[in-house]
């Protein structure tokens, strides 16, 4: 049953890509409407799965489906280029030019690896601990911060070029957190 | 992600741009921490990725490696008990049985039990519980290992895929934060001239669409594999690092251990009526009895519902029946609830074979990101004047070695009596890897993908001579079907001819 509404309901995001393909693909004064239209539709696949699906499995089934047929879509319309002409170039962003100093690039691995992940344990260990409501809940919250909250402390000390100040911050946030968890240290 | 692409668009005047503008310090601060971040682990996330894309369809494997079945829909609490009785009679002492009933996904009843030296068993019955063969399914077992816990210890493993995952997580975000052009280049992709930019199309492009599904997965796949360390944290600023403790919050109601000898043992086909009785709107899909034959025996069923985004609700039963309670699955808080939906939603067990499949495509196209993610930073490299040959053919060779691997161990583990395919994979990988020593890229991509689709090709024939004649499964048909079409699939992209600009380079 599962199989057969996700099935019924894939033409609708397949419809909404496709409104939001003819907008990027003819930017004339009717784009705005069919942006309109093409998320329009996708809200609509998604409140369409609530009932059929299920509040939760509906709209994960229609987002799954709905990435499937946007890249279809982008599949469909690839456009081949001549390898022998010439190729324009454009200004395309480049990476920062760091300077490749050892210490720097072992303090940079330090920070977004252990201390990042200690940092962001400590925030999931000082909801699961110091957080209201029910103790499994508080659990289940606060370990699923640690994936999402070291994930991002990984990204931020691996772009800032101040260096000092990522370690200041992840280092100030993990005294906090874990000093707070260890200290009241009772569910 | 890259920020590169190709000249703006030519058709009409160009709109002005939704996505705000962002610095262009910021953007190429980030592109330096994604490119960092991605070439530390691009080897473990496109192992994690391609493993994980390969393991969405572990349950057919099973079925595909024992397709003699017997398949059924659906089986009767009677024949339940028969089986569990059956096994329990072969394995005298063992503590625990994992009776699993038949389910669309796995139309099969089986016995799984450990015995008192700790080996573990399963067995396979038919429609009235009589044991009719020993389950082996050892290739669906590596594979799902493989992804799991990359063969090492379950806590290192669990966590370097953890790890992997969280490092997955970060390059999205930082991947996210440096696409200025998101909106503007949603739907472009150029094929063929610069092979920089027609990767970062290509990277872009899946990265941007399949959004959703990557952020699901890397985020329940990180959690997953880091709750031993989460949960051994916790036990430590809070139980005094007792982690039984701590699981035990999430095991529902406890039943003293009691080893004396029992009058009698434990009545399955009661406990299925019961649950039969109490969930109409739901099915049983497995159950665990723990201590059989003793005072303290207990068993705890899984209960599946339509329409939930759940593993399903666990009730916990004495053993005469009675219900002692609920984990709280389905019942119980956010968290339980939250808890409940991580393994469908990260394995795409929620919506059905379409969804399954969807799984695949965007696992194998997030595999293909980071594929093409290392391929930018080769070329970039090469466009600076400062080519990475060496690096350019050990890639090209890692990242063709791994549709080879799957398919050789597939292929040991179908022909030999005692197979251990994560010997055979290893060694498949050592040796795709090992020509990176002599082989030029573009050469060495065409030869593994031609190896590849040759070895899965004779995964499917050698399948198909082998269980032709019993094959009662037809999922067994079906998959060396989708073998066949994905070796023709595969053998079809060398014929296509490489474009002048990649031969002279030697790069692909």
């Amino acid at each position: 049953m599962n199989a057969l509404w996700s099935l019924t309901l894939a033409p609708l995001p397949l419809g909404g890509t496709y409104l939001l393909k003819r907008a990027w693909a003819t930017p004339d004064q009717n784009r705005a409407w069919f942006i309109l239209a093409g998320w329009s539709v996708m809200i609509l696949a998604i409140a369409a799965s609530v009932p059929l699906l299920g509040v939760a499995r509906g709209p994960f089934s229609v987002l799954t489906l709905g990435s499937v047929a946007a890249l279809a879509l982008v599949a469909v319309g690839v456009e081949r280029r001549d390898a022998r002409k010439k190729v324009v170039r454009e200004l395309a962003p480049e990476p920062s030019d760091r300077k490749h100093i050892v210490w720097r690039g072992w303090l940079r691995g330090f920070l977004a690896g252990p201390l990042a992940g200690v940092a962001a344990l400590g925030c999931g260990l000082a909801v699961a601990i110091c957080a209201p409501g029910q103790i499994q809940s508080r659990m289940v919250v606060g370990g699923f911060m640690i994936p999402f909250l070291w994930a991002g402390g990984m990204a931020w000390t691996l772009s800032d070029d101040k260096i000092l100040r990522a370690c200041a911050v992840m280092t100030g946030v993990a005294t906090v957190t874990l000093g707070a968890a260890f200290l009241k240290g009772a569910l | 992600m890259d920020g590169s692409s190709a000249a703006a668009r030519t058709k009409g005047k160009a709109a002005k741009p939704i996505w705000p503008k962002i610095p262009a310090a910021f953007v190429r601060a980030m592109l330096a921490g994604h490119s960092a971040l991605g070439l530390a682990f691009a080897a473990l996330i496109y192992l994690v990725c391609f493993s994980g894309s390969i393991a969405v369809f572990t349950y057919e494997y099973q079925r595909w490696e024992q397709p003699a079945g017997p398949v059924l829909r659906e089986v009767s609490p009677r024949a339940a008990d028969a089986a569990f009785r059956e096994a329990l009679a072969k394995t005298p002492g063992a503590h625990e049985l994992f009776l699993r009933l038949p389910e669309p996904a796995a139309p099969r009843l089986s016995v799984r039990a450990e015995d008192t030296k700790g080996h573990e068993r399963t067995w396979i019955a038919d429609a009235s519980g009589k044991i009719v063969a020993e389950q082996n399914t050892p290739w669906s077992t590596f594979q799902a290992e493989l992804h799991t816990a990359l063969h090492l210890p379950r806590a290192w493993g669990g966590f370097i895929v953890g790890l992997t995952g969280v490092a997955l997580l970060s390059s999205l975000v930082s991947g996210v934060l440096s696409h200025p052009r998101v909106f503007k280049d949603a739907f472009a992709l150029r094929w063929g001239g610069s092979k920089r930019l027609q990767e970062a199309d290509l990277h872009n492009r899946i990265s941007v669409w399949g959004l959703p599904f990557h952020l699901v997965v890397s985020l329940t796949g990180a959690f997953l594999g880091l709750t031993v360390i989460i949960v051994g944290v916790l036990a430590l600023a809070t139980f005094r690092g007792d982690t039984s403790k701590a699981y035990a919050l999430f095991r529902g109601p406890t039943v003293q251990d009691d080893p004396r000898p029992a009058q009698k043992v434990i009545d399955v086909a009661a406990i299925l009526a019961r649950l039969r009785v109490v969930y109409p709107d739901g099915r049983a899909t497995y159950l665990v009895v723990e201590h059989p034959g003793e005072v303290g025996q207990h068993a705890s069923g899984n209960i599946v519902r339509e329409g939930r985004l759940s593993r399903g609700e666990t009730v916990v039963l004495d053993a005469d029946g009675k219900i002692l309670g609920e984990v709280g699955y389905e019942s119980g808080s956010v968290g339980m609830r939250l808890l409940s939906a991580m393994t469908p939603l990260h394995f795409g067990w929620f919506g059905g074979w379409p969804v399954k499949v969807a799984y695949l495509l965007l696992g194998l196209g997030l595999t293909t990101v980071t594929s093409s993610g290392v391929a930018i930073w080769l070329a970039r490299r090469r466009d600076k004047g400062r080519p990475a040959p060496r690096w350019e053919r050990v890639w090209i060779a890692l990242v063709w070695s791994q549709p080879a691997a799957y398919a050789f161990s597939a292929l040991v583990s179908l022909c030999s009596p005692t197979p251990k395919p994560v010997a055979a994979w290893g060694l498949a990988t050592f040796a795709a890897c090992a020509l990176a020593i002599a082989a030029a890229p573009a050469a060495l991509s065409i030869a593994l993908r031609r190896i590849s689709a040759g070895l899965i090709a004779m995964v499917a024939v050698t399948h198909v001579a082998l269980h032709a004649r019993q094959m009662a499964d037809p999922v067994g048909w079906i998959v060396d079907a989708a073998l066949l079409a994905t070796a023709l699939g595969l053998g079809a992209t060398t014929t296509v001819r490489t474009p002048k600009v990649f031969r002279a380079r030697k790069f692909d």
